[in-house]
């Protein structure tokens, strides 16, 4: 009973790892530049993509293409935000929303048509291995993952609390006017941030490609779970989304162990609606605000 | 976890005039017409003072036979392969001479997408069979997408002939017919597979709680006292999702020998990896659906080899199999999966139909149908090797054939009567 405890929540833990990495992204992008990126999931698939042609093609590992994917759609993003994102900034919410909502199915079949609907497996020498300690086991592709979900995550944070550009980005996202009136260039923080949020995705995509098919749907399936969080850890809060993404792994793990497989998603939002109700604006969110 | 098809919202709809957008002016619209119209009519008069076109063979009229498979979305792996047969067996037929019956006409393949969505599938049966003066149709593959296109064509009276595995299929239809073994039927198969490897089967079922998915199970559940199988798990999950461990957990848990898992593709990947990560030491029976898919062994490689499952058709099955087997390899560079065979055998079997009505009225095709005898030739090219349907629109012959991942292919190992190859011990 407590070996099946233990296995669900070490599960759990792992796969919140990446769930994590999508969720920092959507809640980095609204929390500075105050839209919702509905084409988070498409970046990840994308990153797959990036890692899964890498491999085949040059057989680079995919967790070494961690190297390429990110810096490329760091780029992406910066010149979405630039191109794109900038152009309908404005107090009408509808042409955002429209607007990521359009990228997110342009991506999905753009994908479709260039990569067919078929799933692409990458195998590692390590991608079916997994550490036997007593009776528990640890797959070592999602410990990977999750290892460097977590020190990514870290260097965001020690970038945005040391740094000025990682100070600016969280004052804009704390109150954008008065950041905007104390000299912070709004389009080069939103840039930074946009491209951030895609990278971030970018390497999401990369650490699942060693356990994890890729196929255009793909994002979707992690999306879901990452709004969740975000929604959970307080909008715009990075370190609240990735406790969110954490719990909603284990949350699910456990949902699936003791309550049924076909319900795991029963739990998390269980969860969700738990934390609404009695933190309404999120476990992130600052007290006597 | 629900998966979200709004992707495929640009894909549908496609419609030969919408890509004419250059908008001729009055004018020249009917010099346009005027011009078409004298090639045509020219062609016509030359080609009859030349006597080259013999007028009977051209006077036919081509048969419509429409396909429903989903393209595009979560399913259209395996629709896409599901689109390449139809083709192929389309053009067989024609090349065959067409049906004789009706002065040699050629059968015309009309494709539409369902975008693996069930409300989507309803208005593109609709949408197809009132757009087209259709003979009959076949499709979708997947049973949830069937049990809806079934229902729209019973209503419309046009005779559809599956794939599809459910036995709801056979339930309360008339213009229904389905040539390959029912869900049921695989459920006994499978677990007189498991007392193959042990006396002492002590079977887990994991199942995606879809048509297909439940279905199946119950039917193992039902049967499996009869067959001397104890089933120690019987889960449902949902399709979809992003780690397989917590399941195979509770596998793990359950101390059984033999794992059932009844998935679609992705899942059943992650599944079987995860197997092998936690060590299981399982045998285990993929069914159908995914597992006998040419991808799985792409996707899954060499952890493959030895594991079981069923199909409705296997390419080993007989010559001609075999020989649209090497066909279709040569188009799509992948062996004749179960569906894809399947369809081959089915274009035959209207093709059987259309000849004997000597019309392309869909009730008269139904009429045929329903009294379809065949033994030889591609039309019976299925496990059991005859084709009759029952009043319920069952093929009275139907069964299906236990196969195993052997050397990067697909081996038919059960039945006796079936078996092409030894059963492998892993």
């Amino acid at each position: 009973m407590w070996e099946t405890l233990a296995q669900a929540v070490i599960n759990g833990l792992l796969i919140g790892g990446i769930y994590a990495l999508v969720s920092i992204g959507v809640t980095l992008i609204f929390g500075v530049v105050k839209i919702v990126n509905f084409a988070q999931g498409e970046f990840v698939m994308l990153g797959m993509y990036i890692s899964f042609f890498l491999a085949t093609q040059f057989g680079i590992d995919p967790l070494v293409s961690l190297v390429v994917s990110m810096p490329v759609l760091f780029v992406a993003g910066v010149l979405i935000q630039h191109f794109l994102i900038r152009r309908v900034l404005g107090p009408n919410d509808m042409p955002q929303i429209f607007l990521t909502f359009a990228l997110s199915l342009l991506l999905l079949n753009l994908s479709l048509m260039l990569f067919s609907a078929n799933y692409r497996t990458v195998h590692t020498s390590y991608s079916d291995e997994a550490w036997h300690i007593g009776g528990l086991y640890i797959p070592v592709a999602k410990l990977i993952a999750f290892a460097v979900a977590m020190a990514l995550s870290g260097l965001l944070w020690v970038f945005l609390h040391t740094t000025d550009l990682g100070r600016a980005m969280r004052a804009a996202s704390q109150n954008r006017d008065v950041a905007m009136l104390m000299g912070i260039n709004p389009n080069r923080v939103f840039a930074v941030a946009f491209g951030t949020a895609l990278a971030l995705a970018g390497a999401a995509g990369s650490l699942l490609m060693p356990f994890y098919s890729a196929y255009p749907f793909v994002g979707q399936v992690f999306v879901l779970m990452a709004f969740v969080a975000v929604v959970m850890g307080t909008l715009g809060n990075v370190m609240g989304a990735l406790v969110a993404s954490l719990m909603m792994g284990i949350a699910e793990s456990l949902g699936i162990q003791f309550v049924g497989a076909d319900s795991g998603l029963i739990v998390v939002f269980a969860l969700l609606l738990l934390t609404l109700a009695f933190r309404p604006s999120g476990l992130g969110a600052r007290r006597g605000r | 976890m629900p998966r979200s098809h709004r992707g495929n919202a640009m894909t549908g709809d496609r419609k030969p005039s919408a890509i004419n957008n250059a908008v001729p002016t009055k004018a020249s619209q009917k010099k346009l017409n005027r011009r078409r119209f004298l090639v045509k009519s020219g062609g016509v008069l030359a080609a009859g003072a030349f006597g080259a076109v013999p007028l009977r063979g051209w006077a036919a009229d081509p048969i419509n036979i429409g396909a429903l498979y989903p393209s595009t979305g979560s399913m259209a792996q395996i629709g896409v392969g599901c689109v390449a047969a139809a083709k192929l067996a389309v053009d067989m037929v024609n090349e065959a001479g067409g049906i004789k019956s009706l002065g040699g006409a050629k059968l015309n393949l009309i494709v539409s997408d369902v975008q693996s969505d069930t409300t989507v599938t309803r208005t593109e049966t609709d949408r197809l069979i009132s757009g087209n003066k259709l003979s009959a149709i076949h499709g979708c593959y997947a049973s949830a997408l069937t049990l809806i296109a079934s229902e729209v064509c019973e209503r419309a009276r046009v005779p559809i002939i599956t794939g599809s595995s459910s036995d709801q299929l056979n339930k309360g239809r008339s213009y229904t017919f389905t040539p390959f073994a029912r869900a049921s039927q695989f459920a006994k198969a499978q677990l007189q597979m498991a007392k193959l490897v042990s006396e002492q089967a002590k079977v887990a079922v994991i199942f995606e709680n879809t048509a297909f998915g439940t279905s199946t199970s119950n039917g193992l559940k039902e049967l499996a006292p009869g067959e001397g199988v104890e089933i120690v798990m019987f889960e449902p999950y949902s399709a979809g999702f992003t780690d397989a461990s917590p399941l195979i957990n509770k596998v793990k848990a359950s101390g059984a020998n033999t794992l059932f898992s009844l998935s679609y593709l992705n899942d059943l990947i992650l599944i079987v990896r995860t197997v092998k990560q936690v060590g299981l030491n399982i045998a285990i029976n993929g069914g159908s659906g995914g597992f006998v898919m040419p991808d799985f062994y792409k996707n899954v490689g060499k952890a493959a080899e030895g594991l079981q499952g069923v199909a409705h058709w296997n390419h080993d099955v007989n010559d001609d199999a075999q020989k649209v087997n090497a066909e279709f390899k040569k188009r799509t560079g992948e062996f004749a999966f179960e569906y894809a065979g399947g369809l081959v055998a089915q274009t035959f079997m209207l093709a059987d139909a259309l000849e004997r009505a000597a019309s392309a009225d869909p009730k008269k095709v139904r009429e045929a149908l329903s009294t379809l005898d065949v033994s030889s030739g591609y039309a019976a090219m299925a496990p059991g090797g005859k084709v009759k349907f029952g009043p319920d629109g069952k093929n009275v012959y139907g069964r299906p054939v236990g196969v195993q991942w052997q050397n990067a292919d697909l081996a038919s190992i059960f039945p006796k009567e079936d078996a092409r190859a030894p059963l492998m011990k892993t």
